[in-house]
């Protein structure tokens, strides 16, 4: 099919404002009257607090009001509501906040919290989920069971499991019994942090009216008003959230993080608009990490290679507060055992309490962390069969007909695994591999990749258009631009929907949940999917409305009539017409001035299809928009410094339909040149007690200009799929799930070790090497 | 006391009596109120609040403002003049290097100084300059690209 304006490239609509400095974030908002928070953090990371003496920085310069916990009243969360937004009796990560000073200035706050004195009685420390869960363990929440939970999640009480999810097909661990080769491991994707260039930062008023207002850099701004609405007693609508401009997600600022604590930091303060913005160690410390997965994975194969059982546990160190992490557990269970068919599966994800910040959404959302071990025992199962993993891979894979774990049965329109497998293996293994040289040994690896969408089955996005009198539309959702580019999507698919030039389609440029159509949150690589769909749905309606109003003049039947972006026309006579300028608000005939018709302007929203809750074992539809991808290296290890070169990395996905291709092979190599700082080089620290040894960025490595691959090929596939718009797929956060046992596939294929755990440094590789030299 | 310091930005004079905590970057942003230079993190790894301090890339984060007294200092904002974007400006808006944008400015004001002194400067000099800045949303290859291609337009501007 032939489409006008997607599938080209279209420069992103709030590019000059960002490089111009026009671009508003959340710290450039200054309000009338604008007061500053600081927050202290504690000096244990799991403790009783016996003492907080707040009376010298009451009296320090500037000061506007000292804060501690010792008014909360309310837990807080949507999945659990486990959180509270300042420490009360104890504290349970090194970062939680612990008390506030509210000043003039920034630098008046920050200086104040030296004179915050506090006594603690520590208590035992857990950074490990497998610690926390020892029989001997002492409870990090001791009442967990009295929390409110969704229905479908399950604490097992007296321990510090607080969630349980199981998955089990056909016999789950008996199937084993019909297996004739096993493999398994013990897998490790340690805490990371998505530590986006801007930092997380909120500010909230209380307003003399009774209503709260709110700024903040998250992606969920119809949750933080239902969340604050629901602590401060209000009227949702009495809350009132904006979202500016954010620099970076990549997963931790979705969810309520940081707004529920500076809320109550500003509720002291009635009638004055509070700001905080985190440090980069803050950001680190005190906001929501990424990982801290051990999964541990077995897979049972007959002696021709076909899968028949797959058992895998996930341990997930989830941190001081379950809320966040719980569906990323889920994730990591359901998602992690990749795109293949199994007969039989059991498959058990632990969500467990741990004194580390809480674990969050970063990009991928437990797909990387599970599909790391399989992906990995894919080529150590080639090798146990001597059987070459490009085709052990191929007769398993997930088809039309054939069923994942949680018993989905797949369509056509799920899209091609092999073809995309295929793509990669032409790229990356059609020459032979360099040979070992002096300086360099050399290796090549490959993963096969799965995503669903992992949200909710309530998720909504909403759509509003309108026709302005020239013709031209504005546009407005509740989709939050981080920087994935979905402002040049809205635009060109509202285009291609309504047929007009992609010059005449205004797209929003910020969220307030006062205006703007209600949007669940802006996650799970559902935008382009469900939001397109909402945008189609939309223009549906807008040009029957154009045509209905264009009908009375005309005196015809509306389906009498022809839209084509310009004008309303006889269906068997296009020089009777009326141009959309004379119907755009209502139809206003010119003797007299007596108008018919509508406002040419609609409203419409989209979900996912056949979305359901799990049952008792995990099976249902969970995924419902699945897609297939391929991913493949080169690398070269340095044998002097054990340091890793990356001279090829390639992607292809079965994207149904690229919208916008240079910001598809932007969001790729994006995506895979964060994987590629989590594979080799970042990793949050922690000590024994809880200390994070790392938190800053000239500590906490994120990959430079001078670590990106030599070449990156980016491929698509086009088979469409059938929930979203032109058949369109999702991909903001697939790039991040192959990097990991691809390169460490490259490096078993370079130097013959296997590698379970990442990151892979160079000391780690200079060790190996040491030690076959010896 | 709080000493009096004057310099020029982004062409006009300005005295300011910073507080004694604050460096250049809460000068800019706090007293001036030019917020496109960014802060992204605590010690000056960054890169995002680069701007041109005597024709040098400096990061504002830790530049004192003694250093600044006398000086000739541009940010972001004197970039585009009557609404014509820089040529560096209009590379990198049109080859792909912004995403969330947060780096953008930094990087932008880092390609000023290096191309002003230096226009002809070979690739791996741009490669340097461009990799004291963290970026975490592109890969870096349209930055690169964006880079390259406002070398190209800052020469030609040069030639007519």
């Amino acid at each position: 099919m032939d489409y006008k304006y997607i599938g080209k490239n279209y420069n992103r609509p709030d590019a000059i404002s960002k490089v111009t400095g026009e671009s508003i974030y959340l710290d450039d908002v200054r309000l009338p009257g604008m007061l500053h928070a600081a927050i202290l953090r504690p000096d244990y990371a799991h403790a009783k607090i016996l003492k907080i003496d707040t009376s010298e920085a009451e009296k320090m310069p500037g000061v506007v009001k000292v804060v501690t916990g010792h008014k909360v009243d309310f837990v807080y969360g949507d999945n659990i509501k486990d959180i509270v937004p300042m420490a009360v009796d104890k504290v349970r990560y090194i970062g939680e906040p612990l008390a506030a000073v509210i000043a003039e200035t920034p630098w008046q706050a920050t200086a104040a919290l030296a004179g915050i004195k506090v006594d603690y009685e520590p208590l035992p420390v857990y950074v490990e989920a497998l610690d926390a869960m020892k029989k001997d363990a002492i409870l990090i929440h001791e009442k967990q069971e009295d929390y409110w939970r969704l229905p479908t999640l399950k604490p097992i009480p007296g321990t510090n499991v607080a969630n349980y999810f199981k998955v089990k097909k056909g016999e789950g661990e008996d199937g084993f019994t019909e297996a004739e080769v096993t493999v398994e491991g013990e897998f490790n994707y340690p805490f990371g942090s998505s530590a986006a260039i801007e930092p997380h930062g909120s500010i909230v008023w209380f307003k003399n009216d009774g209503s709260i207002e709110c700024w903040s850099s998250s992606i969920c701004p119809f949750i933080i008003r239902q969340d604050l609405a629901h602590a401060y007693h209000k009227p949702v609508s009495e809350v009132r959230v904006h979202i500016p401009n954010i620099g970076g997600c990549f997963g931790y600022k979705s969810d309520i993080t940081v707004e529920q604590t500076i809320a109550y930091i500003a509720s002291f303060v009635p009638g004055r608009p509070v700001k905080w913005v985190a440090t980069r160690k803050e950001d680190f410390t005190s906001t929501l990490l990424g990982h801290g997965i051990r999964v541990r994975m077995k897979i049972g194969a007959k002696k021709d290679g076909k899968l028949v059982a797959v058992k895998s546990e996930v341990f997930h160190s989830g941190g001081a507060y379950a809320d966040t992490p719980v569906n990323v557990t889920i994730g990591a269970t359901h998602n992690g055992v990749g795109p293949y068919e199994y007969q039989h599966a059991l498959l058990e994800g632990y969500t467990v309490y741990t004194n580390t910040p809480p674990v969050g959404a970063y990009r991928g959302y437990g797909h990387q962390e599970g599909q790391f071990a399989v992906e990995r025992l894919m080529d150590i199962l080639a090798r146990k069969l001597e059987m070459n993993p490009f085709e052990l891979r191929s007769m398993n894979y997930l088809k039309e007909g054939k069923r994942n774990a949680q018993g989905e049965l797949f369509w056509k329109t799920n899209g091609d695994m092999q073809g995309t497998a295929d793509k990669i293996k032409e790229a990356v293994f059609s020459t032979p591999k360099p040979k070992e040289d002096d300086e360099f040994i050399y290796g090549r690896g490959f993963a096969a990749i799965m995503k669903s969408p992992k949200g909710a089955p309530f998720s909504t996005k909403g759509c509003y258009m309108k026709m302005n009198i020239d013709g031209s539309i504005s546009v407005n959702m509740g989709g939050a631009e981080v920087g994935q580019g979905l402002r040049t999507v809205v635009k060109q698919l509202a285009a291609e929907a309504l047929l007009v030039p992609p010059e005449k389609i205004k797209v929003y440029e910020t969220i307030d949940t006062q205006f703007s159509p209600y949007e669940w949150q802006t996650i799970g690589s559902m935008f382009t999917v469900q939001g397109g769909l909402a945008i189609l749905r939309a223009a549906e309606k807008l040009i029957d409305k154009l045509k209905a109003t264009a009908a009375q003049p005309l005196r015809v039947e509306k389906d009498k009539l022809i839209y084509d972006g310009e004008k309303i026309y006889l269906k068997n006579d296009p020089s009777v017409f009326l141009t959309v300028s004379d119907v755009a608000r209502g139809y206003i005939y010119p003797d007299n001035g007596m108008t018919v018709g509508e406002v040419a302007q609609s409203v419409s929203d989209a979900r996912l299809p056949r979305y359901s809750n799990w049952d008792e074992n995990g099976q249902g539809t969970l995924g419902v928009q699945y897609t297939f991808g391929a991913q493949a290296c080169e690398i070269k290890i340095e044998k002097k410094t054990g340091k890793i070169f990356i001279d090829h990395f390639a992607s292809c996905f079965d994207m149904g339909k690229v919208i916008n291709p240079k910001q598809y092979r932007g969001q790729i190599l994006g995506g895979v040149l964060m994987a590629i700082g989590a594979t080799l080089s970042e990793e949050l620290i922690f000590d024994e007690k809880g200390v994070i040894e790392n938190p800053h960025y000239f500590k906490y490595k994120l990959p430079t200009i001078k670590d990106i691959p030599k070449l990156s090929t980016v491929d698509a596939l086009e088979n469409p799929g059938e929930v979203g718009p032109f058949g369109a797929r999702g991909v903001g956060e697939h790039p991040v799930i192959g990097v990991a046992p691809s390169i460490l596939n490259a490096i078993y294929d370079a130097i013959g070790v296997d590698f379970y755990e990442i990151p892979v440094t160079p000391d780690k590789i200079k060790a190996v090497l040491k030690e076959a030299n010896s | 006391m709080t000493k009096s310091i004057t310099f020029t930005i982004n062409g006009k004079q300005k005295t300011v009596a910073p507080h004694p905590d604050q460096k250049l970057l809460d000068v800019i942003r706090e007293d001036l109120g030019l917020t496109g230079t960014k802060r992204g993190c605590d010690n000056s790894t960054c890169g995002a609040c680069t701007v041109v301090l005597n024709g040098k890339a400096v990061k504002s984060c830790n530049t004192t403002m003694e250093k600044v007294d006398g000086a000739e200092i541009y940010t972001i904002e004197g970039l585009a003049k009557e609404g014509k974007l820089h040529p560096i400006q209009k590379a990198m808006s049109e080859s792909g290097a912004i995403q969330c944008g947060f780096c953008t400015p930094g990087i932008v004001m880092e390609l000023y100084a290096l191309l002003n002194a230096n226009p002809e400067a070979e690739e791996k000099v741009i490669l340097n300059a461009l990799s004291k800045h963290l970026c975490r949303c592109t890969g870096y290859e349209a930055i690169q690209d964006g880079a390259l291609l406002a070398q190209k337009l800052v020469q030609e501007n040069k030639m007519k």
